[in-house]
């Protein structure tokens, strides 16, 4: 990058012989060509001084061959070597490369108009003997219906004359009698072989140039840009999986109907900034495929804004037949593998559902389907993605279609993946929950989420599918734990999900409180790390400002929390207050009641007081440090102070642990 | 508890509540009122039918015109299935058909390769094939062709067909279809024949005009073998000449098997395997099965191989013939419908919502 910067600002008017630093930077850039590519301005700035000979003939063929871009040819470079190639000092043979190199490069110009308005000086060359077919190449490739002059035409056909039926000259007289039957009134043999007309030049960039563009598609990123790019055609490589390119832009084709209104339509592809759309809001015309929207913002805030139902059909067919038939009709040998383009295409499949805070339903019956035959590990962080987008699925069928192949999966997986389902399902519950908190807002509790469907979601519906959804994970939670030995990193995430649970009244205002299971509370109580009993304790303490809150209001409003719930609730309080502070643990009448003759067993002196705060194997940690850094008087004298100041010294306790 | 109170505090105006009632219905209802909203799984198992009716021979040519009849019969169709169309109106096919032509003159300029490899002219026929649909919520079928002209040729030179397809829906599943919307002409079914590089063009045009997707059909065996039975109940009164049915077998190197059976010896089979209590116009898939089973337990006892192993491949009879690999060929109009109509339910099953 470096040498490249300095070669441009480099004046290049020094001799070539022994120039140590001019074959430094030229080697630099010839090594950065042909891995990589070159990005446009390089080209041109090369290209002309290869071209205007300024350090020999030599110099230049080596540029050439090295001169391979990496996105797009400015048009200007190839019209500034014309230009140059006008001259008249360039050898031969430098020439014949050059026509080659941009008859290779072709696609890659951005754009033809200024070579177009060339036209007259790039026919001028037709008369050369050894340039004459690649010339013809490019002017069958330049060639408009208004290039094509009576003059012309009689170039064309002297020359004919003089070198007999070429190919080349036979094809772009062909062409001219398509455009102007009547300039072009010679017979010309009907039968004309187009691909064989102009031969295929012995181009050495060919395979490079494909590496090298291979190697380019992979890194593109997949965040939503704020433009609407417009597909450039120069990635004309044929693609195994077609289907998940997103088409390109275009207008919707102009039909004369009748009914067309007068005012002007605004096509979307011309929108290039928000203002711009905020200004053109009520005249903006639809693209005619909606697939093409997928990775602009400003696309979707407009069709979030203009609410077409076949607008959104139409994405989401074309979205659907994508899903399905990259992932589930599939034939290829090796499954639907994980290449980048399905790795880009599924996030940006999912950056647009963050964005519009909401999933397309096509993307939901695709999950259903895809959930029974997925192995786990195929883009996983893709997959549970897009699961936590799906909207609240009715509690009647959500066992089938949600639960049922979650468990499959579950139960056999690794850690990792246990853990991501569990934060998938907390983000899926997360999003239903706040779904339901901003609509349900107007109506009041008892709303119909949607009239015009046969299964008509009341707020209990809602509830039924939140509460089946929180004792699913449960569940999960508990079997997961004990298959993994109540390993930290699996109730981190557990107690995520609790987190989000034990705050639905306050926070999402949903009358439902739901007592986390014995199978996670005992683990989190017990646990060796003192993160996890901290938060559980966090979570018991919402719990109980939810449940107070609940049953101040519960006179006034119409929902009902069971007294089970309650009962549960103590049941977890009494426990936890024995074992943390009382040193109550294991008595008779607390949940745990143990054998003290098997208690005696385990040796520990003090059972009942094994799991308080200063004796917790969770806060050995602290305790050492506390013993490390106090010293041993201090504590002695602490300890023969009067009872009143017990309590301030495990004060300090506790300000020296948090 | 913040976004609680920043929400009462905007406007509660009927106007605010009506749009998003409305949003909700835009965004639900299209879920729902498509085929596979959240009941997916079970929708995609209820599609698949059990039982059929028995294909009535008809005089086909009493409702189609009998030259269009001559142009879908006794040509190799390639099947694809193809995702409801956006703005298709029947009134405007001139306008399409000079569409399509420019379009494929315009694509063959900028060089794509087309396998003809002349320079050619390109003529497009875009036209209604009236009388094929059987419902009223069957849209009516569409024929295209391409005929080509050599550009030097003399003026009086005949028109070649280089092209032809077929976009169809025959007695597609009524509560699917009434359910979209009216902007959408769904004709799930495609048959195209010709070179595959016309196919992708007419393809490309007609994502970029209708917004639609195209994708292949596999015949599985379960309907091979429909099609196979249904063919052999047609013999009575049609000679269907012989059935033939190939199987591969997977050895090492993989096997093939063709298996030819005189048109009366399965006949009778076909008869023996249908229940006695089965209603008399409508065939089972257990009588289907039991057919199927007849032959390849027949095919054991002779040379000791169990066709079950492997997969059927093709079906052949004097009326038709079809291969696993999505070809068809229909070689007498009388029971088109029929065929037509199964392959429309295959199209309809890879529908994606």
């Amino acid at each position: 990058r470096i040498a490249k910067e300095r070669w441009l600002s480099w004046n290049a008017g020094t001799p070539w012989m022994g120039n140590d630093v001019l074959e430094r930077n030229l080697v630099l850039v010839e090594r950065m060509g042909l891995t990589r590519g070159l990005p446009p301005e390089v080209i041109s700035t090369m290209l002309d001084y290869a071209m205007s000979l300024r350090m020999g003939g030599a110099p230049c063929v080596r540029v050439l061959k090295f001169l391979i871009p990496a996105t797009v040819v400015p048009q200007e470079a190839i019209v500034r070597a014309v230009a140059w190639l006008c001259v008249g000092k360039i050898a031969i043979s430098t020439q014949v490369l050059f026509l080659k190199w941009v008859l290779t490069f072709f696609d890659m110009i951005d754009s033809k108009d200024h070579l177009r308005s060339i036209y007259g000086f790039i026919f001028n060359f037709v008369t050369e003997e050894h340039l004459c077919p690649y010339i013809c190449h490019l002017l069958y490739l330049l060639t408009r219906k208004e290039c094509v002059r009576p003059f012309r035409v009689r170039k064309l056909l002297d020359l004919q004359a003089k070198l007999g039926r070429q190919p080349f000259l036979l094809h772009l007289l062909s062409l001219y009698k398509v455009f102007c039957p009547e300039l072009v009134t010679t017979a010309l043999p009907s039968k004309l072989r187009v691909s064989g007309g102009f031969k295929n030049h012995v181009t050495p960039w060919k395979g490079v140039l494909n590496a090298i563009q291979k190697r380019n598609t992979g890194q593109v990123t997949s965040d939503i840009r704020l433009t609407i790019g417009v597909k450039d055609g120069s990635n004309s490589r044929k693609r195994k999986c077609n289907h998940l390119q997103l088409p390109s832009l275009n207008s919707a084709v102009q039909r004369n109907l009748s009914s067309t209104n007068s005012r002007k339509v605004f096509p979307l592809e011309q929108l290039h900034s928000f203002p711009e759309l905020l200004d053109n809001l009520h005249r903006i015309e639809l693209p005619s495929q909606m697939g093409s929207l997928l990775g602009s913002s400003l696309a979707l805030c407009y069709l979030d804004y203009v609410q077409d139902d076949s607008a959104f059909l139409r994405l989401n067919f074309w979205l659907g037949h994508a899903l399905h038939e990259e992932f589930l009709f599939c034939s290829r040998e090796g499954g639907s593998g994980c290449s980048s383009e399905t790795l880009h295409f599924l996030n940006r499949l999912i950056s647009t559902q963050n964005f519009l805070q909401e999933g397309f339903f096509s993307t939901e019956s695709f999950l259903y389907k895809f959930l029974n035959v997925w192995d786990g590990s195929l883009l996983r962080p893709q997959i549970l993605g897009l699961l936590s987008h799906i909207p609240v699925v009715p509690s009647s069928c959500i066992h089938q279609l949600l639960f049922e192949p979650l468990m499959q999966l579950f139960f056999s997986s690794t850690l990792f993946f246990k853990c991501s389902v569990i934060e998938c399902l907390n983000d899926m519950l997360l999003k239903w929950l706040t779904w339901h908190s901003v609509y349900s807002v107007e109506d009041g509790l008892d709303i119909s989420l949607n009239s015009h469907t046969p299964m008509n979601m009341t707020l209990s519906g809602f509830m039924d599918s939140v509460m089946e959804l929180v004792l699913f994970v449960g569940r999960l939670a508990t079997v997961g734990l004990q298959l993994e030995g109540c390993s930290s990193l699996l109730l981190s995430f557990v107690l995520d999900f609790y987190e989000t649970v034990c705050d639905m009244f306050l926070k999402f205002e949903l009358p439902l409180v739901v007592m986390p299971p014995v199978g996670v509370f005992y683990p989190a109580l017990f646990a060796t790390d003192p993160v996890s009993v901290d938060r559980l304790c966090f979570i018991m303490c919402r719990y109980k400002q939810n449940l107070t809150a609940a049953k101040f209001q519960q006179q006034e409003h119409v929902f009902h929390i069971s007294s089970q719930t309650y009962r549960e609730f103590n049941r977890y309080q009494l426990l936890m207050v024995s074992t943390l502070w009382n040193s109550r643990l294991f008595q008779p009448g607390m949940a745990v009641e143990v054998d003290h003759n098997l208690l005696a067993l385990s040796k520990v002196p003090e059972p009942s007081a094994s799991f308080t705060l200063i004796r917790h194997p969770a806060f050995v940690g602290y305790a050492l440090d506390f013993h490390l850094k106090v010293p041993f008087q201090s504590i002695h004298a602490i300890m023969l102070l009067p009872q009143a100041n017990f309590c301030q010294w495990f004060d300090n306790f506790f300000l020296f642990c948090s | 508890m913040a976004e609680r109170s920043s929400t009462m505090k905007t406007p509660l105006n009927k106007a605010l509540a009506q749009r998003r009632s409305k949003r909700r219905y835009s965004r639900r209802s299209c879920g729902e009122g498509t085929y596979l909203g959240y009941t997916s799984g079970r929708q995609t198992v209820l599609k698949i039918p059990t039982s059929r009716k028995k294909p009535k021979s008809r005089d086909i040519t009493n409702q189609v015109d009998p030259d269009q009849v001559a142009l879908l019969v006794k040509k190799e169709w390639h099947l694809s299935y193809v995702t409801p169309l956006y703005q298709f109106r029947y009134t405007m096919l001139k306008t399409y058909s000079k569409e399509l032509s420019a379009f494929l003159v315009s694509e063959k300029q900028q060089g794509q390769t087309i396998e003809t490899g002349q320079e050619l002219c390109f003529k497009v026929n875009i036209s209604v094939v009236l009388g094929l649909a059987e419902t009223n919520q069957d849209a009516e079928t569409i024929y295209i062709q391409i005929l080509s002209k050599q550009v030097f040729a003399a003026k009086d030179e005949a028109q070649k067909v280089v092209w032809s397809g077929l976009l169809t829906c025959i007695n597609g599943d009524v509560d699917y279809l009434r359910s979209l919307p009216p902007e959408f002409v769904s004709l799930p079914l495609l048959c195209t024949s010709g070179p595959e590089s016309l196919s992708a063009l007419v393809k490309s045009w007609l994502k970029k005009t209708f917004d639609c997707c195209f994708g292949p059909i596999c015949i599985t065996s379960t309907n091979l073998q429909w099609l196979a039975a249904l063919w052999t109940g047609c013999h009575p009164t049609k000679n269907i000449q012989y059935l033939k049915l190939a199987w591969t077998i997977p050895t090492q190197p993989p096997m093939d098997v063709t298996y030819k059976v005189n048109p009366q010896d399965v006949w009778k089979l076909w008869d023996s395997a249908r229940l006695d209590d089965g209603a008399e116009d409508s065939i089972n898939i257990e009588e289907v099965n039991s057919f199927i089973r007849g032959l390849q337990t027949h095919f054991f006892r002779h040379f000791r191989l169990d066709l079950s192993a492997g997969s059927l491949m093709r079906v052949s009879t004097a009326l038709g013939s079809a291969h696993h690999s999505g070809k068809i060929k229909i070689t007498s109009p009388d029971y088109m419908t029929t065929v037509l109509q199964l392959l429309t339910e295959c199209a309809l099953l890879k529908m994606p919502i």
